[in-house]
């Protein structure tokens, strides 16, 4: 029996956000739900309509699916992590005097603009209402702090030719959280 | 009952309804329609999400399987979601029969 135009809508309307297993599994549920109207003596239209009703507005679901997702988890967990880790930074620089560097004002412009576009990304994977976007928001937030740290890795390799203990803490608090993006990222990107 | 009046006791009807062995999720929304008399009035969508973050939280676990060519989620009771159930249960019965004897004007029996 073909599927009715109502619900083949209704459908296309979650497989816009969500991914494409958790779309199957409600189709699935959707499909017997209407099975049962029909068994009951519905006519195909009604008995969509019938349907989609039980099942309730294609948002909510989404919006419940979007609370689960693992871009929203990993998101929220960095921006957690994130006054410590950048506190043990803050550490590594009040203390090497920081403002005597002779850095240019156009890099330190440059890596506070791409700090704050992490957050602004992590924040907006965190707190967004469509699957879609907090995936998209999420992985890049990932992506960005995980090239935020690698840079401040590579910076310290490059101009610390002796480790103190904040310069230890915090590139170990760097490579930690290197670490648990790495460990996310596939779940953020797929999931 | 109101979606919102089952707020907070949705995750233990889900564990129950797993309770005699796996179930997709349709299965799940018919064995809890069953279980009310229907009295259940929820969005059944909204129990997807549910199902997923009672996977997530560890006390289910979900496995695709192929039936009548039509793929699937099967969900099945982990050890640790039994032992939420049966936690649930005994909450529930303490809370009900402290609600049943200030409404009815009994004593509630202290819990044991």
């Amino acid at each position: 029996m073909p599927e009715p135009s109502l619900i083949s809508t209704y459908l296309a309307a979650l497989s816009a956000q969500l991914p494409a297993p958790v779309v199957e599994e409600l189709a699935g549920g959707l499909d017997e739900t209407r099975q049962r109207y029909l068994d009951q003596g519905l006519d195909p239209d009604a008995a969509a309509s019938a349907a989609l009703a039980e099942f309730g507005d294609p948002d909510v679901i989404i919006a419940a699916f979007t609370r689960l997702s693992p871009a929203r988890r990993t998101a929220r967990r960095l921006l957690a992590a994130g006054p410590v880790v950048g506190g043990c930074w803050g550490l590594v620089l009040a203390g090497g005097r920081a403002w005597t560097w002779p850095v240019p004002v156009a890099g330190s412009v440059l890596f506070g603009a791409a700090l704050l576009s992490v957050i602004g990304l992590l924040a907006a994977a965190a707190f967004g209402r469509k699957y879609r976007s907090v995936r998209r928001a999420g992985a890049a937030g990932c992506l960005g702090m995980s090239t935020v740290d690698a840079a401040m890795l590579f910076a310290v390799t490059l101009t610390m030719p002796t480790l103190i203990w904040p310069v230890i803490l915090a590139a170990g608090a760097s490579a930690a959280r290197l670490t648990f993006i790495a460990r996310t990222l596939r779940p953020v990107l797929t999931g | 009952m109101r979606a919102e009046e089952l707020k907070g006791h949705l995750d233990g009807l889900l564990l129950a309804a797993l309770e005699d062995g796996p179930r997709h999720g349709y299965a799940v929304i018919e064995a809890l329609r069953q279980s009310t008399g229907g009295r259940l009035d929820l969005p059944t969508g909204t129990i997807y999400p549910a199902l997923r973050r009672l996977e997530q939280a560890g006390l289910i676990t979900g496995s695709w399987s192929v039936v009548g060519g039509r793929r699937r989620r099967d969900y099945r009771l982990t050890p640790a979601g039994a032992r939420a159930l049966s936690g649930r249960r005994a909450d529930w019965r303490d809370f009900a029969a402290m609600v049943s004897a200030a409404l009815e004007g009994g004593s509630c029996p202290s819990p044991a």
